[in-house]
């Protein structure tokens, strides 16, 4: 066995060894087909090898000839396969060159068979033999074919179009592109030049040499083999990494209570881990689909969460919402979700992604906090009324006097002869308005006084100031303060607790009285006004004796105040209302006397009920 | 004199209170004026009738308190009976000491509205009929001449003919014609009645001593 035997059969197999990996590759993961033409070549090269050592070790022209010819079908596989290979796994070449390439390559096999004794001999008469190191070689001697050149330009194409892929992956930057240009690149053209000159050099019998193409191919095939290796390599690292921040990830939710879920719209198949399920109150194993999700959800809640889920579909944005789960053993779970549209990875097809969080405790306290201040705000109320409770005696007291005179007159026209049954029946028109009228001032104080849940609605600023003008009527009254309304005419209404509102306006203008004691000049002015369309502001101005500039900036603090048996409560309260309204309130003191509270609160959204 | 002869004027601001109370007064035979402020009642009603006012405390503008002032800086003795929703101790008491008749708080009973506005007409009554004797002596002392004035304080201060003589610087008998048309003129027959003439008419006696 010559050491040229040995060599090309160590390359062949090697070169079927990693084949053959590859193709299993390719079998795991069919979408990669560089794994693909990477076996094809591979696996061309041990055929080649075995036509080529049959020239190399040719006894007669008819033995070469016929080696040197059919060596061209694994030298057009080979070629091809390159070609695919760089067009598929490095994504460069221009397709016109690789299908020059390949037109010549195929060009070369028709006349290889149907021209001369090959594509590169016409005829070859006889063969000489040399001996290299140690190693007989055979080389032709004879006519070339005249379609010799047709080869030789598919070589050139080839070259042309490996070195233009170099240069593209190099232009492209980036550490892997550029060790990709290095490496195939290199590899493919110092293999595709060598096998150039020493095939013309051999052929045309300049070169006594062995041909030297297995051992070219073996390098392009170490060469790419590598590069793929590494990405398989690589893979591998990226599915441990991707194991690692799965579990920290994992961990992360857990420690938050977090619960992952998606849904794919078009199979309509809901995928939720195993703590979104618990949350849920689904089976673990049972597959869940939008309605049944939605079958879990408390039907006051369902509405609005299909809508925000459809709504971020639609375009492809987030969604955050709250809702109640109705366990089957009873009772609620308040859930909070947060999502977001995605694009699948195929196609445009969306997909929903997104947590889900248990938010019951956090509701809960929430509910807490919100019962205290309304029971803050109640107590507030009723201190406030208490003050006015002369005045509101008075305004019971003005219809009960009318019912009573009426009625004792009714008394005396019914005895007089003949009875003056005109004057009775207008009398009791009016003891029914009196009554009507003393039951709604009743009523109004029923409301105020009443510790009732907060009921957000739509109301109009005009009605509160109402409110609170009748409620204030008769204690101005007594004060002797002119207070002057001034309403908008364009005044849209907010959202909130109607009561709730009052009362801050209520102590605002009672704050306003207060302030007014002993002095000579004694008006208020209730100003209601539009703010860019985007809110109301109240603002109630008085003459009285201002805010001491050191305590504007916490006049809002619990248990300031600047009356003299003042709680510090009423201020307090009020910005606590109108920040559950969303809203704001100032002071500041006037330039010419008094000082001004101004109530900010936002407009009602458009689709409130 | 009876109560139709008197009118009754409400002053409320509130319709249905103001309505009520002069129903019921009329009920009861009154004549009654309602007026829906201080200030209406102040520019409107006729001071020459005779009669009471049901003023409410507390209304816009004038208050009732600053109406009660207002009246009596005017001269008016009308009375008054104040109105109110809720009565504090102190107003009640300055409304009493600046005459008023009777200070109710809403709702009152007729019996004591009626008998309230029946106990200001008396007055109203008793005062116009004062009034009514002091004009008519105040006349009658408006014919004297002053020379009979002066007899006529000398007179009522109980001195005798002979010391009045002797105090102005004529005879007896002079002052005896003097004192028979004094008496003539101010229509009484002893001096008794004269000095209690001049007393109603509270003319002081004392400028001429």
């Amino acid at each position: 066995m010559t050491w040229i035997e040995l060599a090309w059969t160590v390359m062949a197999s090697a070169s079927l060894t990693l084949a053959g990996i590859h193709l299993f590759a390719w079998f795991r993961n069919r979408s990669q087909r560089a794994h693909l033409w990477f076996f094809a070549l591979a696996a061309s090269v041990p055929l080649f090898s075995v036509f080529e050592i049959f020239a190399i070790e040719a006894k007669t022209p008819a033995e070469y000839a016929f080696a040197s010819k059919w060596a061209q079908v694994p030298l057009f596989l080979i070629i091809t396969a390159f070609v695919a290979f760089v067009r598929t796994y490095l994504d460069a070449g221009r397709a016109w060159l690789a299908g020059g390439v390949l037109v010549t390559r195929a060009a070369t096999l028709v006349l290889n068979f149907t021209t001369g004794v090959s594509v590169l001999h016409e005829e070859i008469t006889e063969l000489s033999h040399a001996v290299l190191w140690g190693a007989a070689v055979s080389a032709p001697v004879g006519v070339l074919n005249p379609w010799f050149i047709v080869p030789q330009i598919s070589n050139v194409l080839l070259l042309v179009f490996v070195v233009d892929a170099a240069i593209t992956l190099w232009r492209r930057g980036g550490e892997t592109a550029r060790r990709h240009a290095m490496l195939v690149g290199g590899s493919l053209v110092l293999c595709v030049g060598i096998a150039m000159v020493m095939g013309l050099a051999i052929t045309t019998g300049v070169l006594r040499a062995p041909t030297p193409l297995t051992a070219c191919f073996f390098l392009v095939v170490v060469a790419m083999g590598y590069e793929l290796s590494r990405d398989l390599f690589q893979a591998a690292q990226l599915a441990r990494e991707l194991r690692e921040s799965e579990r920290r990830t994992e961990l992360a939710a857990r420690a938050a209570e977090l619960a992952f879920w998606s849904w794919d719209p078009t199979r309509d198949d809901v995928w939720m881990s195993g703590k979104g399920r618990e949350l849920f109150d689904l089976d673990p194993t049972v597959p869940i689909d939008r309605a049944a999700l939605l079958e879990r959800i408390h039907a006051d809640d369902r509405d609005a969460l299909r809508e925000a889920w459809e709504g971020a579909l639609r375009e492809r944005g987030a969604f955050e919402k709250e809702f109640r789960v109705v366990l089957r053993k009873g009772g609620v779970v308040w859930i909070a979700v947060r999502g977001q549209a995605e694009a699948a990875q195929a196609g445009d097809r969306s997909l929903l992604r997104g947590v889900v969080l248990d938010i019951t405790t956090r509701r809960r306290l929430e509910h807490e906090v919100e019962e205290q201040r309304n029971e803050l705000a109640h107590l507030s109320r009723v201190a406030t009324l208490g003050e006015l409770s002369g005045s509101l005696a008075h305004e019971i007291n003005q219809p009960l006097m009318g019912i009573l005179s009426n009625a004792q007159a009714a008394q005396r026209f019914m005895a007089s002869e003949p009875p003056n049954l005109d004057e009775v029946r207008e009398i009791l028109v009016d003891i029914v308005e009196d009554d009507k009228r003393a039951g709604e001032v009743i009523r109004r104080l029923r409301v105020l006084l009443k510790k009732g849940e907060v009921q957000h609605g739509l109301v109009d600023p005009g009605d509160v100031v109402g409110d609170v003008l009748r409620v204030t009527r008769n204690d101005l009254l007594n004060r002797d303060i002119l207070l002057a309304p001034e309403l908008a005419h364009d005044l849209l209404p907010v959202f909130g607790d109607r009561i709730q509102l009052q009362q801050v306006l209520l102590n605002l203008v009672m704050n306003a009285c207060d302030a007014m004691t002993g002095v000579d000049r004694r008006e208020i002015r209730i100003v209601a006004r539009a703010v860019e369309g985007l809110a109301v502001e109240f603002a109630v101005c008085d003459t009285g004796v201002g805010v001491p500039p050191a305590d504007i900036e916490r006049i809002f603090e619990p248990f300031v105040s600047t009356k003299e048996h003042g709680m510090g409560l009423g201020l307090s309260v009020c910005r606590t209302i109108v920040a559950a309204h969303g809203g704001r309130i100032q002071a500041e003191n006037n330039a010419g006397g008094g000082a001004t509270f101004r109530l900010t609160l936002p407009l009602a959204p458009t689709d409130a009920k | 004199m009876t109560d139709a002869a008197c009118t009754v004027f409400v002053v409320d601001d509130d319709p249905s209170v103001r309505k009520g109370v002069q129903r019921l007064l009329r009920s009861a035979g009154f004549s009654t004026e309602g007026y829906t402020s201080a200030q209406a009642f102040l520019d409107g009603h006729d001071r020459a009738v005779i009669g009471c006012v049901i003023l409410d405390l507390t209304m816009p503008g004038i208050s009732g308190l600053q109406m009660q002032e207002a009246l009596a800086d005017s001269g008016s003795v009308l009375p008054i009976v104040f109105l109110t929703g809720h009565g504090d101790i102190p107003t009640s008491v300055r409304a009493m000491k600046h005459g008023a008749v009777d200070f109710l708080t809403k709702p009152v009973s007729d019996d004591m509205l009626l008998g309230a506005v029946r106990h200001a007409i008396e007055r109203a009554t008793v005062l116009e009929q004062e009034m009514r004797e002091k004009h008519d002596i105040e006349r009658r002392l408006a014919t004297l001449t002053p020379r009979e004035r002066e007899v006529l304080t000398h007179l009522v201060r109980g001195r005798l003919n002979k010391q009045i003589a002797a105090d102005l610087g004529t005879v007896e008998k002079t002052i005896k014609v003097h004192r028979a048309r004094v008496m003539q003129k101010m229509q009484v027959r002893t001096l008794v009645a004269l000095a209690r003439l001049v007393q109603q008419a509270g003319i002081a006696v004392d400028s001429a001593g």
